[in-house]
This record gives structure tokens, sequence and C-alpha cells, in this order.
């Protein structure tokens, strides 16, 4: 099986000037866990996920010390978001993207997730443009008939 | 690969009943129909010629406006249909456009059709962009069905400004001032919709020479190609070279659900055009497409055998040129 044949067609993307109010909105719209970031060819040039938005309102040492139990609540939190949040999101957005090309296996793709610990992967085709995303439910359910 | 561009998707519910109440005005009770049957599935005239499009093997990819867990659903709907989706999420929530059909009145269904949530200048920025990426990718793009509230009547017109400047053919599946003002940058194809209103320009497109008279000021306005409906099973078809008639020999009593007959016509034609028929033989393929959508439950027919072997029910008759 190839990655064409369990990826999602689904290309819902931002841009690089894209605020991160707007991308927090599509994630939680769209119900993907991260978007990828699209230049004006559609190329795939960074991918932004639900963790990086909390490690960039995230104190730096609660990174560190991997617990929120130190923080007295979130206010400090939804603060820093009120700050961030007309921000483009290429401030915030992971640069090296981890792709898969229609081509690929099966058991590659499900290599580079494990390896990489990744929820989703986008799938490019040789221009680099997005033409779908496999996620791990995707590989899943396939896995399954 | 062919795009298609739904600014107001649909959910389209379907109702099977036995009968239908002979009025619903002024009811001295509460109605009660029982339905034995219903199916649901994503619609809009863009997005079903994209999901009749991928069901016959053509590349295609459906652009527009989803919104909350109607949007969700259509969404859903057409990625399992393997339509490519690039869609803009805005608040609120998508139409539900009902059709109730009740037997021996296939083509003469209840239909309650919703709105759809209006669209921002914002998201109409962000749809732009998404638009002008995509249609550089696309040997065809389909705009199709009504505007969404917020939505300029000249958008189609700039959409296909954008298509024609990206090198990419314009068809234009819509009705009302939208197409009327859209035709004068010279789609390739246009489809009018004259389910509301048997008329174009204020001119009435019922008869046959009514028909070619319209698509005579079409083409020369500068569309390449006008196809209108001629009651249920024929169609006309006008092009800078002459006229066409199409009639689908079927008798009406097999029909089972007219909803979306139209939308396969022009994925028909669309597919044939992209495996190389010249126009006319396309357009007879969009019609066999049409027939076979008409003759089953479902709003699309999306087995290639069926509409294949529709084709030979299609003739096709030079009424002027050449």
């Amino acid at each position: 099986m190839k990655a064409r044949d369990v990826m999602r067609r689904d290309l819902t993307s931002v841009e690089l000037d894209t605020p991160v109010a707007h991308v927090i909105y599509l994630l939680h719209q769209s119900g993907l866990t991260a978007l990828p970031v699209v230049d004006e060819d559609g190329r795939v040039v960074g991918i932004v996920s639900e963790r990086d938005l909390i490690r960039a309102v995230l104190p730096g040492y609660v990174e560190m010390l991997q617990s929120a139990a130190f923080l007295p609540s979130l206010d400090q939190l939804s603060r820093r978001l009120h700050e961030i949040k007309e921000k483009p999101i290429r401030e915030f957005m992971v640069r090296e993207v981890v792709v898969a090309r229609p081509d690929d296996s099966d058991l590659h793709l499900a290599d580079l997730m494990i390896r990489k610990g990744l929820k989703q992967v986008p799938v490019v085709d040789g221009a680099n443009r997005l033409v779908g995303v496999v996620r791990r439910i995707d590989l899943l359910h396939r896995l399954r008939k | 690969m062919i795009l298609t561009v739904t600014l107001n998707p649909t959910l389209d519910k379907f109702y099977w009943v036995d009968r239908l109440p002979l009025s619903l005005d002024q009811p001295e009770e509460e109605i009660l129909i029982r339905s034995e049957k219903s199916l649901m599935s994503a619609g809009g005239k863009g997005i079903n010629v994209s999901t009749f499009l991928s069901c016959h093997g053509i590349e295609t990819a459906a652009l527009g406006f989803l919104a909350g867990h109607t949007g969700q659903i259509i969404l859903q709907d057409l990625l399992s249909h393997g339509v490519t989706a690039n869609f803009v999420w805005i608040p609120g929530e998508n139409r539900t456009n009902v059709t109730v059909i009740a037997h021996g009145r296939e083509y003469h269904p209840l239909l309650i059709h919703e709105e759809g949530p209006p669209v921002s200048e914002e998201a109409m920025g962000i749809f732009l962009r998404k638009y002008e990426r995509m249609v550089r990718r696309a040997e065809y793009v389909v705009f199709g069905g009504a505007l969404p509230p917020g939505c300029p009547s000249d958008c189609y017109r700039t959409l296909v400004q954008l298509a024609q400047r990206a090198g990419s053919r314009a068809v234009v599946h819509a009705g009302g001032e939208p197409l009327v003002q859209a035709i004068p940058e010279g789609p390739f194809l246009v489809k009018p919709d004259v389910r509301e209103e048997l008329a174009l320009w204020g001119m009435p497109v019922s008869s046959a020479d009514e028909i070619v008279r319209a698509g005579k000021k079409a083409v020369e306005q500068g569309v390449q190609a006008c196809l209108i409906s001629h009651r249920v099973t024929g169609d006309i078809l006008v092009t800078r070279d002459g006229v066409w008639e199409l009639e689908a020999r079927v008798p009406l009593a097999t029909f089972k659900n007219l909803v979306g007959a139209d939308d396969a016509l022009v994925g028909g034609l669309l597919a044939a055009l992209v495996r190389g028929e010249g126009l006319v033989e396309a357009a007879r393929h969009g019609m066999a497409a049409a027939v076979a959508s008409a003759g089953v439950e479902e709003k699309l027919c999306l087995d290639v055998n069926v509409v294949r072997s529709e084709l030979d029910r299609v003739v096709v008759r030079r009424r002027e040129g050449g």
C-alpha cells in the first residue's frame, strides 16, 4: 500500500502570514492536530501543531520541568496567547517538515511516525506541493481492513 | 485536474415517502410524514461534479466554504469519494437541503432549501488566495450553484477572469445575475440553471427556438459553448459552429431522482473532454450521465458501466450550422 492509497486528500493549510488566532480557530474547526504551512505556490514550507502553539505560550521552565504543576493558574497563558494572537504563524511554525511522497510505502510512513513521534505526515508531490495528509488513524484504519 | 468551486455547499438529505399531503398550506392538524428510506450526501453543484468525476477516475479538487458540523459531514463525504478538498472554514453551519420524493411523483419532489452561512470579506480573501494557487494546476474549473449571503454578485465574473489568466477553461454552472455577469468574460462553457426562472437576460427559455436564441446571445458575448436543458430529457448545445439537439430516449417513468442529474451532465461532459472527445460527443456522454443519475435513487450514478450503457439511448441531431 502506498501513501497515495491511504492519505486524506484534505489540503487544509495555512499561509506564512496567517495570524495565530486563525490557526487555533482552524485547528478547532477542522479537528486536525497540525496544519501544514504553504507558500504562494502551495509548497509546504512549515508545519504548526497544537504542541507548537502550547510551547509558544508556556513559560520556558514548564517545558524544562515537563510539568505544569508549578503554574498558579492558566491566566498567564491566556495573557500570552492574547499577546501573540495577531502574530504571523511563521514565527511559531516548525520549518524542518517531515514529508512523504505519494509513492512511499505504508511501512515507510509507519516508520516515520514511530521514529519521529508524529501524529500526521503531509504528503507532497515532486514540486513539494501539498497533495494530502496521512494520520496515524488513517494507517490503522487501512491495516484493519 | 478539474477544479470545482462551490461557494455555498449543502448537505443534501433525501426522504422517500409513500405520498405527500395534497396541501401543506393551512393544515388543520399536525402533519406527520413517515419516511421509508433516506439518504444523505455532500452537495452543491460543484461538489456534485467533483464527486461524479472522482468516481469516474478523473482527478478533481473541490474548493469553497465549510462551516460547523454539517461542514464536517460534507468534508468526510467528499474525502471518502477520493475528492481532493481545499476549503475555507467559516463560522456558522453549512446549509441542509431537503428533498422529499413521493412514489409516482419522482419529478415533482418537495424541496426545502436553506440559505447558508454568510461569507465575510476576510474569508473571501483567504478563499481567493487558495483559488489562485489551485487554478494554476487546473485544466478546467467549474463554478457551481447559488452564492452565499455576503458574496458579491460579480463573484463568478472575478473567478472566471482569474481562471482565464491562469490558462484554465472556465465552466459556469449557475443561474441568475452571477451567471449573466460572468458571460462577458468568455467562459468556455455555460450551463444556465433555469430551475427557478425559465429565463436568461429576461429572455424566456422554454421552447427550443427561445433556447437557441438565448444560447446564441451567450455565444455572441464570448462564451464558446452554451448548453441549456430543454424539457426533462433534452438539451440544446449552441456553439460558434452550430446548434445541436440532444435527446435521451428514455421513458420518464424510469426516473427515480432528478436532483443532481444536471451536475452529472456537466461531470460526464467534462470527463469525456478530458479523455479527448470533441464537444458534441462530450455533451452526449454528459447526457448519458444525467440519464443514468436520474435513474437511480442516489443523487448521482457513480457506476461507470451504467453510464456507458445509457450512451446508446442518447441521440444527437444537428439543428443548424456546419
